[in-house]
């Protein structure tokens, strides 16, 4: 009679599992649930040499033996279940020979379950168009396993592997790391308090929420003599055992596999030697910003200049149609072209998205960060800073909150304090509004100007950050290090639902995120800007007709004089002269020094703030940019907007530190409010600084 | 009457968005209570 032995296949998801599971089994499987449960349990059997015979069980793919769900529990109760008539003779873990060292965790985890365990390295016909070599003898010594390669694709190593299998008593049973390495005294204490079992079993007892039939957590904490710990620390040292066993898996690879990219011949590597090549790399990032920058100006003017004439005739609408009065000049003043300040950059901001979603679809994303990271190690910041800086251009918040997968302190406080400098989206409208009204709209080479400031701007604050890390690795004196890993995902043909859904989400957030904040603040406003206290304000009209009794004003001119009076009286006009002086030296008037002051609480309210302070002045139907435009400088009575002015007002709003959230992030991230106002006092500084050399300079 | 009502709608909105931006940026929201049934690291044991 032919003996029959239990064989587990587990292994990552798409390692080509089922492959290796169909070649063993041939026509002899079939397939139902585990009990009571809705995962697929796949059985077979296969004939080994010697007459043994193997009942394979096809498990679920997993990562780790980390359960997160229903599929990866039917692995860990499996494999610590004994007493399971399925329980394997042995485990064979199936890896990709492409994701050697991801697969390897799992490998390492079912070893030091001490189960006879074979690593079987599938897709081994890959290894010549991705430049791999494998030391076989070398892995099998270090892992101290039996190892088959194979090509399930190809039918090759499959009856070297049905060898293995049949051997399966030979194979050493050896754990790869012994868990007194990840924390001595807690597994000491564990060791003493169940002496006659495995410490790795037990602890993925206590780690794991799972069935595990006759040794349950009860048992363990049963125990008055074992003290279990927090679920924060438990995780800790899962995060711990992790590491632990990544730094084996890397030594072991370091002699046993060697990658050559420039050996590799499928059309990733040819295509990753070319996207993060030291010098192409680069340029070729670079043309494709330029690129974006370009599109997101051609693409969006004109339904932009329709947004922009839908709510100019919408407020007018507005006032011709509801009964005369205070509530009616809000809504159709300060309601309505506040508004129209944020929607008319909607489809700006989506196509910007648009473009960040298919790059980081198709897996080029991955490229730029590793081709940022060679920049970052120059200036003292790890790889992993890459990722917040990035995001950053989205919204400096979850970017800073990003930061807390960075281990070192030193590390991680300058990526949080460098972050700000980042364009995030929310600058995104004062630069299109500015660029617009003081950059001209000719072309060199084909590319605009305004694309190119857009794009410069951005260079300017991606540099400043980097400049700012370089600064602070130097003169805060903190010794830590820490490593970055990045996977780089193959290329693929962007999702049209993903990158759909991905334009959406974002757009929605802009717009909803800041537009409550915006209405209200246009409300505010409209109020103060509406209202004013004294003679100046209340008996305007018959102060501006004196004034200007010897002109010949037409009924127009006069009115729009009394308007701007008002204006200067008002609220919102006595805080604005008050303040105006300090932005005097900057090419500013009191309007733009209350956008200034409105717009920390965005900075995307500045165009909101504009767009109500001109519409309470100006009662023509007129759009935005328009009336910017029109506006004088009271004190030089030349153009308000200007190169000067713009470019100050482009710096500014590029250096400094107007956003609230983020300084109360940064106060939650750094549990002081030390570094938010350093951080204020520096960057506002800094901004007003070289405002005022571009305004001196160029004015 | 009309101009009265405009003037009270007014307020009102302005009411609304101050009271929206106060508890935007200057209200202190409580720290949601932990629940002190399990070894969740609370200190509460």
């Amino acid at each position: 009679m032919s003996k029959q032995i239990n064989v587990a296949l587990i292994g990552n998801p798409n390692t080509g599992k089922t492959s290796v599971f169909n070649a063993l089994t041939g026509l002899n499987q079939k397939v139902g649930n585990y009990p009571g449960i809705t995962v697929e349990k796949k059985q077979g059997v296969c004939k080994l040499p010697r007459g043994v015979k193997a009942h394979i069980i096809d498990l679920p793919g997993t990562y780790s033996l980390n359960a997160s769900s229903l599929d990866e529990n039917v692995v860990i109760e499996l494999l610590l279940n004994k007493n399971d008539k399925d329980f394997p003779d042995i485990a064979v873990v199936v890896s990709d020979v492409e994701n050697l060292k991801r697969n390897l965790l799992l490998f390492t985890q079912i070893k030091d379950l001490e189960i006879p365990t074979i690593l079987v390295i599938n897709m081994a016909d890959r290894m010549r168009y991705k430049g791999i070599s494998l030391d076989i003898e070398y892995l099998e010594e270090h892992l101290q396993t039996k190892i088959a390669l194979i090509s399930t694709r190809k039918n090759e190593g499959i009856d070297e592997l049905k060898q293995l299998i049949s051997n399966y008593k030979v194979v050493s049973v050896t754990p790869c790391l012994n868990p007194s390495n990840i924390d001595k005294t807690y597994f000491e204490s564990l060791e003493k308090a169940f002496p006659n079992q495995s410490l790795y079993k037990l602890w993925l007892v206590i780690t794991q929420d799972v069935n595990f039939g006759k040794t349950d957590r009860n048992e363990v904490q049963a125990i008055a003599s074992f003290k279990t710990k927090s679920k924060a620390d438990l995780k800790r040292l899962q995060q711990k055992e992790t590491i632990k066993r990544y730094q084996f898996i890397n030594n072991v690879l370091k002699k046993g596999q060697t990658i050559d990219r420039s050996q590799a011949k499928d059309l990733r590597s040819k295509l990753d030697r070319v996207l993060t090549h030291k010098i192409f790399g680069y340029l070729i990032f670079f043309i494709i910003l330029l690129t974006i920058f370009q599109a997101i100006y051609d693409w969006a003017q004109i339904p932009m200049e329709f947004i922009d004439g839908a709510f100019a005739s919408l407020g007018e609408l507005t006032k011709n149609t509801l009964p005369e009065g205070a509530f009616t000049n809000l809504i159709a003043e300060g309601i309505i072209p506040g508004l129209g300040g944020i929607v008319i950059f909607i489809p700006q901001i989506a196509f910007l998205f648009l473009f960040i979603a298919v790059l980081e679809e198709s897996g080029y994303m991955s490229r730029v960060v590793f081709l940022m990271d060679r920049v970052m190690r120059r200036f003292g910041l790890s790889g992993k800073s890459v990722v917040p800086l990035i995001s950053g251009t989205a919204c400096a918040i979850p970017a800073i909150m990003a930061t807390r997968n960075i281990e070192s302190w030193k590390e991680r406080l300058i990526t949080i304090l460098v972050t700000p400098f980042t364009t995030c989206s929310a600058r995104l409208p004062v630069y299109l509004i500015i660029i617009e009204l003081v950059i001209p709209e000719g072309r060199f080479l084909g590319l605009g100007y305004q694309p190119l400031t857009l794009m410069l701007l951005y260079l300017i604050g991606f540099g400043t950050s980097v400049f700012s890390a370089w600064i602070l690795n130097k003169v805060l004196k903190i010794r830590s290090k820490t490593f970055f890993v990045v996977e780089m995902p193959n290329y693929k043909l962007p999702l049209f639902k993903n990158v759909g859904l991905t334009v959406l989400e974002k757009t929605k957030s802009f717009v909803f995120g800041a537009g409550k904040i915006i209405l209200a603040i246009s409300i505010v406003l409209w109020f103060l800007a509406s209202y004013g206290p004294g003679e100046n304000f209340n008996n305007a009209e018959n102060i501006v007709k004196t004034e200007f009794a010897s002109q010949n004003l037409s009924q127009g001119e006069l009115q729009q004089k009394i308007a701007s009076h008002k204006l200067e009286h008002s609220f919102i006009g006595i805080t604005g002269r008050a303040i105006e002086p300090a932005i005097r030296p900057l090419g500013y008037d009191w309007k733009i020094g209350i956008a200034l002051i409105s717009s920390f609480a965005a900075r995307e309210v500045f165009v909101g703030t504009l767009a109500t302070i001109y519409s309470v002045e100006d009662d023509d139907v007129d759009t935005i940019t328009n009336r910017m435009a029109k506006d004088t400088n009271r004190i030089t009575g030349g153009k308000l907007f200007t190169l000067a002015s713009g470019i100050s007002l482009l710096l500014f709003y590029a250096f400094a530190m107007q956003c609230m959230s983020t300084l109360a992030i940064v106060k939650k991230e750094t549990n002081t409010w030390k570094w938010p106002v350093l951080q204020l006092i520096i960057m506002t500084a800094f901004a007003y600084i070289v405002a005022l050399i571009a305004f001196q300079f160029l004015k | 009457m009309n101009t009265t009502i405009q003037n009270i709608l007014v307020l009102i909105t302005l009411g609304l968005a101050l009271a929206f931006l106060v508890k935007k940026f200057f209200w202190k929201k409580s720290a949601p209570k932990k629940s002190c049934g399990g070894d969740d690291g609370c200190g509460c044991h």
